[in-house]
């Protein structure tokens, strides 16, 4: 069995723990039977292929590396077909995995200042990178804008909580009650960029608001290179052959999700969406 | 190791040729036929989706009886014994007018041969019908009337040699793939296109004229066109004269007809009319399509004596390039009716009250026949809920997913002492049934399917029927020798096919052999036309002279009002098929049904304030569902429409079975619903077959 | 690479045959010509005709459904391909292009890899170019490139026959070959010419590919081409070198097997998430897509050619008119 062979063969996990984490959200707790090297080296932003036998399988980001027990955990939304089975599961039953797969968020050395920007359940694929920056108190000068539809709709509390007490964690609400910030992460900017620009974005969410908060880092002075995306497409193999993640001529489960957005462009420029592009109104490719 | 099996496309009418890719067992998938003169080596989504059909993964494969509720394995001994004590208590009980079968307009000419000859030489009675009722029966009762025939008058080739193409009341591209890309490649060539239909279909988009009409005005519609060609003389009065009778009772009828009040029941321009009317009349050739926008109408029967009226009295009939052509949905719908799957007529429409043919066909069969008339597959229905039936056959159909007003027929079906069905998978219909028995596949057997324009072609055995699946006429065959029977134990379906070519002249020319080495023939095939007849009707029709019978529009039986304030309509979307049983197995075909399956126009959705996708409740004077909506300008406003393949959404359980009078054709193209948003987020719930709609919602 | 005189090619198709499985296009008799079994002593002549099969050869090595593993008690286990060892006899240029295009895009691809190892390829020039073809505008025909081929077969006068590898040359041990003259190169450049001659005027071809990579065509366009797309997958399914699959889980007696089967980017659901955004909404945007991936530089510059090999299939199996010749001829503006 050569190496690819390997990677297309689901290895057995075991679902461990539950819990409800915002609106037809939920926070699950997996177990791998068999741990290897490049499990615990996954670099976070990076994604794994969750089995459901019968259903298919659907690619899922990291929101803790797996230990070495081979614990992690993912966030996961009810959408379809697979991840509503999911939710009916009970902890015990034995799933699939493959992973990890993609190019994750750019590692970052020094005093550097980096914002992340995430929307709804776009801070899964964020919450791994911020953990790191939290825990390893490098130096990285971290701050994260989150924004969320409404109360409910957020997630990961357990981490937000951890994380607010060790950096700067902005939370906005689309529909703000008392004692909320109100508006989309854009709003916030002037807040961030007051005190100094960033040198790295890291942006997270759905594609307009990835797409905006790009748009608005450039009119504030910021190089396209100096921003990151992490981009959804529907995935099947994680290993670049289905075909189904494309995005121009790259396929976003080997040589995304994350890109970094002057590369996202001249992508989506060289497979003819200039116009989208110049308009300014982004249709995907 | 794989092997090729020449064969022919199973899911629609256009009978498209296509090789079987055959592994071992298993069909995995296909290869176009390049030299097929029908599709000429292309297929559409369907066709090429072929190996998910039939995959045995999800086939039933053993013959199961219902026992306290729950369906039990069995073996087909028992079984069949089983079905005919039940079907010899019914005749005791009944007689035969209280038994009868429901054949399929999917299985192979020699099934539907089988069928009929079950019906007619076993059970001794003509209850026999199968789906062409909810199709296409007003085509054939329409053109009887004005030609003497009710088949394309064309071949599909004949695309080829049009300059004009009108369309009326079908959405081409999207349920005959194949003759729909064939209008389009004909319109590159530079023949104009003429789409009328209320939809804005793919076709109408992209034709020279859309005639969008509001929906059940064709008559109106046509009468106007008539009512311009006659004022401008430019009738085919040379035509006129010599092939038809009587053209001045029409002429004066259409004379009288105000062209605004056209305009407001259509709401087509009148500019549109004029131009349509000139370039329809002055085509040198001009192929007319229609499809069930005609057919599917309490006014079926009329829309079609309309469709003829303009055709005749244009000329543009009997020439190639030129007819009248009905698009028949199911593949081999054209074939159950060739093969008397009809109450009134045996094989090669061959009239049953005739004492001729009863004669011939006792003395063939050797037995006695009946000779009370028999019922429609909604007579049958409607004799169960009275009381008056007692066991049915039902051969591959799903009525309770595909008729109009599904409560009705489950509660039909319900009602019956005795449901026996016979099918490849697991349906609505088949879990209602006391016995179910598994059947063959197209590609697990020999046989003839015939396509639209009359071409009767050969299917091969591919592979073997999964577990115990036989073939249709195998198993009536077996039952019918239980019955008492033995005429029905063909060694091989070539030899059914041999027996139907005995009795039936318009076939008497055929052998499965001449088949083979012309790519399937067109019936009429005779000792005139050894190698059948692409053309009908270029020298005679059957009547002598064609008729053109005057007609005035008829409403739909229910239009909108302050309670119920849409009009409804059904339709089909391209990547699926019939009730869905064999489309939506394939993974990439299920992919593709939209979200939302109530397609609304922008400014309705707008006014009721509804985002695409929003969960809606339907509701009609007979039944509820919910859905989500589509928000899309493929409809008018005013006009929602649903597509009819999803058990979660049955559309039928809204439609109306106001009946064509003459073929009782139900009108499943036109009523009326009110609709009403589902809070957003909610999601629609999905109806279960078992629980009547009323009490659930 | 040595040449030979090859007196009879039924000589060499038996031979062939009687080590391994030979497949050879063959028509049916009712409209088709399939790869189709031919066993050692099958007397029937080899006509190749001039038109290639409408199906490529690309389902020998990645066949349109495959199972990858079954799942049984709460194991997954791998389902290796077991392929008995196959001969393609009669493949042409523009087909053995596509091949050598696949074997990279799935070198790492263990189920490709073992089918691929199992075949001997015997290639063969085009004598005449078949209806459509254009392969000599993309560098993939009439003639059989170097290295695409174990054996190839050179039409003439009389036959002859290449041995590329040292496969090829195993394969036909045992016959009785004598050198063909020094000069047989200049007798197949010439049928290379005339061959590629028929193709007519590469101009129009290559305009439309230089307009799809500098950005030239206009957006209105693709949506013109889109409703001309009935979303079939012909297209995808004959292309040589398309590769996109699905997965689809099939319930077994005791678990499932999992298989994956061709899929189409066509397709609207192709790329339609769970939330109902799609990467590529409109039919234009799907036809594009579909031609950027034939035609772009980008995946040129991945695979060292443009993926069209010039086969002339996707314009014969198109029921809505817009194949590789005709919508490059569109994009040139010709
Ligand atoms: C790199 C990446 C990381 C992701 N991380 C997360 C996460 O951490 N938490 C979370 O809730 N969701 C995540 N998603 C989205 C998640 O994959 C989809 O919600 C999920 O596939 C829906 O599957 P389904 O079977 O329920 O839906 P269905 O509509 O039934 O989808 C069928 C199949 O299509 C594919 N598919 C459908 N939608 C998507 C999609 N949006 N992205 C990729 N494949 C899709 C999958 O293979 C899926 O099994 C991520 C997506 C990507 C691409
Ligand atoms: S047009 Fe009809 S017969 Fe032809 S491939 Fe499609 S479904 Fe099959
Ligand atoms: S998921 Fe298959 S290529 Fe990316």
């Amino acid at each position: 069995m050569n190496a690819l062979a390997l990677s297309v063969l689901p290895r057995p996990m075991r679902l461990l723990q539950r819990y409800d984490d915002g609106e037809d959200a939920r926070h699950f707790t997996f177990q791998l039977e068999d741990i290897r090297a490049e499990d615990a080296g996954m670099m976070p932003g990076q994604f794994f292929m969750l089995v459901l036998p019968g259903c298919g399988e659907a690619p899922f980001t990291y929101v803790s590396r797996p230990d070495d027990q081979g614990r992690f955990s993912a966030l996961i939304r009810r959408m379809g077909k697979l991840t509503e089975a999911l939710f009916e599961l009970q902890p015990g039953e034995v799933l699939g995995y493959r992973g990890p797969f993609g190019q994750g968020w750019p590692r970052f050395y020094g005093k550097q200042r980096i914002l992340a920007v995430a929307g709804g359940c776009g801070l899964a694929p964020l919450a791994g990178f911020i953990e790191d920056v939290a825990r390893t108190r490098s130096g990285t000068h971290l701050q994260v804008i989150y924004g969320a539809r409404h109360v409910g709709a957020r997630v990961l509390s357990r981490e937000r909580a951890r994380w607010s007490g060790a950096l700067p964690l902005i939370e906005t609400l689309d529909q703000a009650g008392p004692g909320h910030r109100q508006g989309t992460p854009l709003a916030h900017f002037d807040t961030v960029f007051g005190q100094a620009p960033p040198d790295a974005v890291l942006c997270c969410g759905p594609e307009v608001l990835m797409e905006a908060a790009a748009r608005e880092c450039l009119g504030r002075g910021l190089r396209a290179d100096q921003i990151w995306l992490s981009v959804e497409r529907r995935m099947h193999c994680g290993v670049g052959l289905c075909g189904h993640c494309y995005v121009g001529d790259s396929y976003a489960c080997r040589d995304g999700p994350t890109y970094r957005y002057d590369r996202y462009r001249e992508l989506l420029r060289r497979s003819g969406c200039a116009r989208e592009l110049d308009r300014g109104e982004l249709r995907h490719c | 190791m794989i092997e090729v099996v020449p064969s022919i496309c199973s899911y629609c009418g256009v009978g498209c040729g296509l090789g079987l890719r055959v592994q071992g067992d298993r069909i995995i998938g296909v290869e176009p036929q390049s030299g097929h003169p029908v599709s000429q080596g292309q297929l559409c989504a369907k066709g090429w989706s072929t190996s998910f059909a039939v995959d045995p993964a999800q086939r039933l494969v053993h013959p199961l009886i219902k026992e306290r509720g729950a369906f039990r394995e069995a073996g087909w001994d028992e079984t069949l014994d089983l079905v005919a004590e039940k079907f010899r208590e019914a005749l005791a009980d009944g007689g035969p007018t209280a038994v009868g079968v429901i054949s399929c307009a999917r299985a192979t000419n020699e099934d539907n041969y089988a069928a009929q000859k079950f019906a007619r030489a076993v059970l001794k009675t003509h209850n026999i019908d199968h789906c062409a009722r909810i199709c296409h029966s007003p085509s054939v009762a329409g053109l009887a009337r004005t030609l003497g025939s009710g088949a394309m008058t064309n071949g599909i080739v004949d695309i080829d040699l049009a300059d004009l193409i009108l369309v009326i009341g079908a959405d081409v591209t999207e349920n005959h793939a194949m003759i729909g890309a064939r209008i389009l490649r004909a319109q590159d060539r530079g023949a104009k296109l003429i789409v009328v239909d209320p939809r804005k279909t793919r076709l109408a988009r992209l034709a020279d004229w859309h005639l969008q009409l509001r929906l059940g005005t064709n008559i109106a519609l046509i009468n106007g066109l008539l009512h311009i060609i006659f004022a401008q003389g430019w009738e085919a009065r040379d035509f006129l004269d010599r092939r038809c009778a009587d053209a001045d009772a029409l002429r004066r009828h259409v004379a009288g007809i105000a062209l605004d009040e056209v305009v407001a029941l259509t709401g087509v321009p009148e500019d549109q009319l004029r131009a349509v009317a000139h370039a329809y009349s002055h085509a040198k050739a001009a192929f007319l399509a229609y499809g069930m926008g005609i057919t599917q109408f309490q006014s079926g029967t009329n829309n079609v004596i309309a469709v003829s009226n303009l055709a005749l009295s244009c000329g543009q009939i009997g020439r190639p390039g030129t007819g009248i052509n009905p698009l028949r949905g199911q593949n081999n719908v054209q074939g159950a009716c060739d093969m008397g799957c009809l109450p009134n007529v045996f094989p090669g429409y061959q009239d049953v009250a005739d004492p001729a043919h009863a004669a011939k066909f006792t003395q063939a069969w050797n037995t006695s026949l009946p000779t009370a008339p028999g019922l429609t597959s909604l007579g049958m229905t409607k004799a169960a809920l009275a009381g008056d039936f007692r066991a049915l056959m039902i051969l591959g159909e799903d009525p309770v997913l595909t008729d109009p007003d599904q409560n009705h027929v489950a509660r039909s079906l319900a009602a019956l002492d005795f449901l026996v069905v016979v099918e490849t998978a697991m349906t609505e219909t088949a879990k209602l049934a006391d016995v179910v028995l598994p059947a063959a596949a197209f590609a697990e057997k020999d046989g003839s399917f015939t396509n639209c324009e009359r071409r009767v072609q050969r299917v091969r055995r591919a592979v073997p029927p999964p577990g115990e699946a036989r073939t249709d006429w195998q198993i009536l065959g077996a039952l019918a020798q239980r019955l008492g029977q033995p005429g029905l134990r063909w060694p091989d379906a070539e030899a059914i096919f041999d027996e139907m070519v005995g009795l039936s002249p318009m076939f008497s020319a055929m052998s499965y052999a001449k088949l083979d080495r012309h790519h399937g023939l067109q019936w009429p095939c005779d000792g005139e036309h050894p190698e059948g007849s692409p053309l009908l009707h270029a020298e005679r029709f059957p009547l002598g002279k064609a008729r053109l019978l005057p007609v005035s529009q008829v409403a739909p039986a229910e239009v909108p009002d302050a309670d119920y304030p849409f009009a409804f309509t059904t339709h089909r979307l391209h990547f699926h098929y019939g009730c869905g049983s064999m489309t939506r197995r394939s993974p990439l075909l299920e992919r593709e049904t939209p979200t939302g399956l109530l397609f609304m126009h922008p400014d309705d959705g707008r006014g009721m304030g509804l985002r695409e996708g929003q969960g809606v409740r339907v509701s009609s004077r007979r039944g509820v569902l919910e859905t989500r909506v589509h928000l899309t300008d493929d409809v008018p406003a005013g006009t929602v429409a649903m597509p009819y393949h999803f058990k979660e959404a049955p559309c039928n359980r809204l439609t109306n079975d106001a009946q064509d009078p003459s073929t009782k054709m139900p009108e499943l193209k036109a009523c009326a619903v009110a609709v009403t948003a589902l809070p957003p987020g909610q999601a629609p719930r999905r109806l279960e077959f078992d629980e009547p709609a009323h009490e659930r919602l | 690479m040595n040449a030979y005189e090859l007196n009879s090619v039924e000589a060499l198709r038996a031979h062939l045959a009687a080590d391994r499985r030979l497949y050879e296009p063959r028509p049916d008799g009712q409209g088709g010509l399939h790869w189709q079994t031919v066993a050692a002593d099958d007397a029937q002549a080899f006509e190749p005709g001039l038109e290639p099969p409408p199906f490529s050869a690309k389902a020998f090595f990645f066949p349109e459904r495959e199972a990858m593993f079954r799942f049984e008690r709460g194991r997954f286990v791998a389902v290796e391909p077991e392929p008995e060892a196959f001969t393609l006899f009669g493949l042409r240029a523009c087909d053995l292009t596509a091949i050598a295009y696949q074997d990279r895009f799935f070198a790492r691809d263990g189920h490709y890899q073992a089918r691929r190892e199992a075949a001997l390829l015997v290639g063969m020039d085009c004598a005449a170019s078949c209806t459509g073809g254009f392969c000599a505008a993309l560098g993939s025909g009439p003639a059989v490139g170097d290295g695409l081929a174990d054996l190839v077969l050179i039409p003439g006068a009389s036959w002859r026959l290449l041995v590329n590898t040292a496969a090829g040359r195993a394969a036909v041990s045992g016959l009785d070959l004598k050198p063909a003259p020094r000069d047989w190169t200049r007798a197949r450049e010439q049928t290379r010419q005339q061959a590629a001659a028929e193709q007519g005027d590469a101009a129009p071809l290559l305009a439309g590919i230089a307009a799809l990579n500098a950005g030239r065509v206009p957006p209105q366009t693709w949506e013109a081409l889109g409703p001309r797309c009935l979303g079939c997958s012909g297209c995808t399914s004959v292309c040589p070198t398309c590769s996109c699959f699905a997965p689809l889980d099939l319930p077994t007696d005791g678990g499932l097997r999992r298989e994956r089967v061709w899929d189409s980017c066509l397709y609207e659901g192709f790329q339609k998430e769970a939330s109902g955004h799609n990467g590529s909404p409109s039919p234009g945007d799907r036809v594009r897509r579909y031609w950027f991936h034939k035609f772009g530089d980008g995946f040129k510059r991945e695979f060292g050619r443009y993926g069209c090999v010039g086969c002339g299939r996707c314009d014969r199996v198109c029921p809505g008119g817009i194949g590789a010749r005709v919508v490059l001829k569109r994009l040139g503006g010709a």
